[in-house]
């Protein structure tokens, strides 16, 4: 039986949309999968043994995406190392929130869960995946609880507009997940293994494998999760209900080196996990509904890079999956499906002369996507984009860019950015860059049953932002402005369509501006055997509808986290904690519906038993939420009370 | 001595005389009596709730149920229903009936298992019967929960056919529209309460709005249901109705039909008429009229998603599920908006206290 489409439950929709719509699949066969690492590691030892290029000596590190590096003039990056995504291995959610400038809206811990940069919404947040863009075809969107990144080497979060690079819907920034391959002379194998045990039943296991060589660099990596969850709602006699979850992820990365100047390299991510929704007070024990996602992803890339010239290929294919089940104990699912299809061609020429650089983007995608109630629909888009980067004098730095698509279902404007940065003086630099952005409408904005709306046309936003940079070896200081001004943005509503009032539908509605600052602040200093890590992250945000001017809903003005890390010798000790503003839910600001601010604050440490080169274990211990806070990032949803964790690493 | 005995039967008297004149004069029952309430399902911007508007318009308060007992009702809340000095609360998400007392707003308990989407509740004795969904992957398992009022806990449950919403009692018999949930349905239930017997009469599609006029008969408001094709487009609708059933022969002795394309979701019953809207357009005729009315009485603003008439005021409801909805009353006899007041979140009906 189909969903419904009247207007019983106008309220409900919405929510619906956003809870429903990212999902993946595992329907590449694993198995062809592990064949083809196996004749990768086959053809690669036979190889190596005929191999007459043995004059590579250095240790290269290779990315899939050179581009955040590249190209990222005048932005701010921040970049999470694996040793922050292993010391929050259980959420994606979690770790942002206390190490980015990004909101995180989340249905009750572990439920579903958006971000947004600088007061745009969570379609305007993409997230990509070793350079390709991961967000779902259904909704736009990046579900936070719905990605393990443990597994990952880096994450880079790139505030401001990003539609050139990496397409549609990165109007207030990007978040990267890369793999690092690396290639050295001496060949090493090394292994990492890391289990926690929890509070509410919470258990995670994750183990990494690296095999490195001259020309061959293998990663592969498993992780798994699940938890109970079933936290006391503080100020209740309840439970978190229904709020149990596992999930299983296998990453697997490859890369071959033909010669110093070409090299071959493959990608694949798949993820299966089951969640549970859980309930809301008053009643949390009347949830019952279930998720079930299924996501896999493969790029293989092709490089050819002389000084002068360089190619490179990509073919990506990528499936996402999502099974909901609004009565858990039914056979019965709402399911969403995508299959993408991607290949793309860059060409690079550098002017020596000019010390510049031109590049060209050319990509080509198909993408078919379908839910259980709408009909497959295939949209193809070509995309081409001209970069530009010059080095001035070695006194400014510049990146122009110019992006045009040409898609099946509407047009697209012409996006372009610019990014600037100046030569360090003094330890002191500054940073501009301004953009054009957009988001296309997803398939539920276009084709839900009996709401969707063909007409929308893509938003469209403007921004810009300046910065001043001081950078020694111990402090770095990033503050900047930041102004965006956004166009159409796309809103469900149920007056969408005057032929049919109380039918939701989205509609081009409102104009907005958002203004702020963001501070980033680093401290590292090392003496005597003592390190000390000090992070600070501060954003103040200004979003308006333009025309009403009240602020926008689920903006906080301030957000604030900060983290410090201390070790000496055998021992490390962490604090964090983070502070959100609150947020007004209605249009209007009433003051009756507010998510009231709140702090929360981490505490860690951890002991080294073996240090070594060859073998390290350490064991850690972790309390969340320490003072035992009562914060909601959703209403009538208590977020976790205080709760323990215990780790061990063991790296061979 | 004696002064000391005088003093206490003088303070005895005060005691008595004042309690005398407290018994005598009708003390206000709570801050909601005299006023009408306004109930809204709410959404992802707030949470459901009552509001409270004075009868002399002056005052009005929102959120009153989480002002007096600090906790939200939660979403969605379908209805609430009165009986004595109680109030029931009917939230769906919430599978809750919470109890209150209906001039306080003091909860006096809740009904939070055994509940599947319920809808709708009517009292009858120490009996709550409540119109239930079931799950939303069967349209096989919809019920109607017999809750013991006493203990506040599901009896017994009465199997019903797909999608009850309306509830209301009339001599013994229990009277059920059934709007098809999340698909469609064309069938009252009238039900025996003593022996649970069930008996479907067939209307017009997705009857909703149900009542007893003047004569007996059981007047149904049928909404029709709009027809789909594969591809999800509209490609048509069902004819709606005002149905007037004989509810002893079980006959529909008189039906009004709209036509093609007009699809009524409002229908009141104040003073031997019966109001209906098509769209933004509030109608009246008489309860026993034999056709529709083809010129209406007031023209509303906004999304309207409740109606009430009392006297020449015709309370409407214009719905938001993104902020504060609004309340306008119109003065029938001129059309036009007389009071204006900011209501719940989705405010979907009005109730005289």
């Amino acid at each position: 039986m189909g969903r419904p489409i009247t207007r019983r439950k106008p309220g409900d929709l919405p929510v619906f949309l956003t809870i429903k719509t990212f999902g993946i699949k595992v329907n590449v066969n694993m198995k062809r999968l592990i064949l083809f690492a196996i004749f990768f590691i086959v053809t690669n030892s036979i190889l190596s043994q005929n191999d007459s290029i043995k004059n590579i000596l250095d240790e290269v590190i290779v990315v899939a995406d050179k581009r955040i590096a590249k190209n990222s003039k005048g932005y701010k990056i921040t970049t999470l190392n694996d040793s922050i995504l292993l010391k929050n291995t259980e959420s994606f959610t979690s770790l942002l929130r206390f190490n980015s400038p990004i909101y995180l809206k989340e249905y009750g811990a572990g439920g579903t869960s958006t971000a947004s940069f600088r007061g745009t919404s969570a379609s305007n947040t993409a997230v990509v995946w070793n350079g390709i863009n991961i967000n779902s075809i259904n909704n736009g969107q990046t579900g936070f609880n719905s990605l393990t990144v443990s597994l990952f080497d880096q994450i880079s979060i790139r505030s401001g507009g990003g539609s050139i690079e990496y397409g549609s819907g990165a109007i207030g920034g990007t978040i990267h997940l890369n793999d690092e391959l690396k290639y050295q002379p001496k060949k090493t194998i090394s292994n990492q293994f890391i289990a926690s045990l929890g509070s509410f039943d919470t258990f995670n296991a994750l183990h990494k494998f690296k095999m490195y060589a001259d020309n061959f660099s293998l990663k592969i990596g498993f992780s798994y999760n699940q938890s109970q969850n079933d936290y006391k709602l503080l100020g209740t006699d309840y439970k978190n209900f229904n709020g149990a979850y596992k999930n299983l992820n296998i990453n697997v990365s490859l890369g071959h080196r033909f010669s110093t100047l070409s090299q071959i390299k493959f990608y694949s991510t798949s993820y299966a996990a089951e969640r549970f929704f859980s309930g809301e007070l008053p009643n949390p024990t009347s949830a019952n509904e279930k998720y079930k996602d299924y996501n896999n992803r493969n790029l293989l890339v092709y490089t050819y890079d002389d000084k002068k010239i360089s190619h490179e290929l990509k073919f990506g294919f990528l499936t996402q999956e999502y099974q909901y089940f609004e009565d858990k104990n039914s056979t019965e699912f709402n399911f969403g499906k995508s299959k993408r299809y991607i290949t793309n061609y860059s060409f690079s020429y550098q002017l020596q002369e000019l010390k510049a650089v031109v590049t060209s983007y050319s990509e080509y995608e198909s993408i078919f996507g379908k839910t259980d109630q709408i009909l497959e629909k295939n949209r193809r888009q070509f995309s081409q984009s001209i970069l530009y980067n010059q080095n001035l004098a070695n006194a400014v730095f510049f990146d122009a860019k110019i992006r045009k698509d040409f898609n099946s279902d509407y047009k697209v404007p012409l996006s372009f950015a610019l990014g600037i940065k100046s030569k360090k003086i003094n330890n002191l630099f500054v940073r501009a860059n301004a953009s054009k952005n957009y988001r296309v409408p997803t398939y539920n904005d276009l084709y839900w049953p009996g709401q969707g709306n063909t007409d929308l046309i893509p938003e469209i936003a403007l921004q810009g932002e300046f910065g001043v940079v001081f950078k020694n070896n111990i402090l770095s200081i990033d503050m900047s402005v930041f102004y965006i001004n956004a166009e159409n943005k796309i809103v469900w509503t149920p007056n969408g369509d005057p032929e049919r009032p109380g039918i939701w539908t989205p509609i081009n509605l409102t104009n907005t501006e958002n203004k702020g600052i963001e501070v980033a602040l680093n401290f590292k200093e090392n003496f005597k055997n003592h390190f000390v890590d000090f992070n600070l992250t501060y954003g103040y945000t200004e979003a308006k509808n333009k025309e009403t001017q009240t602020y926008l809903i689920f903006v906080p003005k301030h957000l604030l986290n900060n983290n410090l890390s201390y070790r000496y010798k055998k021992y490390g000790f962490f604090y964090e904690q983070l502070f959100t503003g609150k947020t007004f839910t209605t249009e209007s600001n009433s003051k009756d519906f507010i998510v009231p601010s709140f702090y929360v604050a981490n505490i860690g440490s951890y002991y080294k038993i073996y240090n070594y080169k060859e073998k390290q274990i350490s064991i850690g211990f972790r309390v969340n939420n320490i003072f035992n806070e009562l914060y909601v990032t959703q209403p009538r949803r208590p977020m976790p009370n205080r709760n323990f964790k215990l780790n061990i690493n063991y790296k061979f | 001595m004696k002064i000391n005995k005088l003093l206490s039967l003088l303070l005895l008297a005060t005691i008595l005389f004042a309690s005398c004149e407290k018994d005598s004069v009708d003390l206000p029952k709570g801050d909601y009596e005299n006023g009408v309430l306004i109930s809204g399902e709410g959404s992802g911007a707030g949470t459901g709730s009552i509001s409270f508007v004075s009868d002399d318009f002056v005052t009005s308060e929102n959120l009153i149920y989480k002002t007096v007992n600090n906790e939200e009702l939660g979403t969605f809340l379908q209805s609430m229903t009165f009986d004595n000095d109680n109030a029931y609360i009917v939230v769906d998400n919430q599978n809750t009936v919470t109890v209150a007392d209906r001039y306080t707003f003091e909860k006096l308990g809740s009904i939070n298992t055994g509940l599947i989407l319920p809808r709708f509740i009517a009292v009858v004795g120490n009996k709550g019967y409540v119109t239930n969904w079931g799950s939303t992957s069967s349209d096989t398992d919809d019920f109607i929960a017999v809750v013991n009022l006493e203990t506040y806990e599901v009896e017994s449950t009465i199997s019903v056919g797909n999608g009850p919403e309306r509830i209301i009692e009339n001599n013994g018999k229990l009277y059920v529209s059934h709007k098809g949930a999340y698909t469609t349905n064309n069938v009252i239930s009238v039900i025996d309460i003593d022996s649970e017997e069930v008996i479907e009469i067939t209307v017009k599609d997705n009857p909703d709005e149900l009542f007893f006029n003047n004569l007996g008969e059981l007047v149904v408001l049928s909404s029709g249901r709009t027809i789909y094709d594969t591809d999800w487009s509209v490609i048509g609708t069902t004819l709606a109705s005002i149905s007037m059933i004989d509810i002893t022969s079980l006959e529909i002795t008189n039906e009004l039909v709209f036509a093609e394309g007009e699809q009524p979701s409002l229908m009141v019953f104040e003073n031997g008429a019966i109001y209906y809207n098509i769209g933004n357009s509030v109608y009246v005729i008489n309860e026993s009229a034999t056709s529709l009315s083809s010129t209406s009485i007031v023209e509303t603003e906004g999304f309207l998603y409740g109606l009430e008439v009392e006297g020449d005021n015709l309370y409407t409801l214009d719905a938001s599920f993104s902020d504060s909805s609004k309340l306008n009353i119109y003065s029938i006899s001129s059309g036009s908006v007389s009071i204006t007041k900011d209501v719940a979140i989705g405010a979907s009906k009005i109730y005289f206290n």
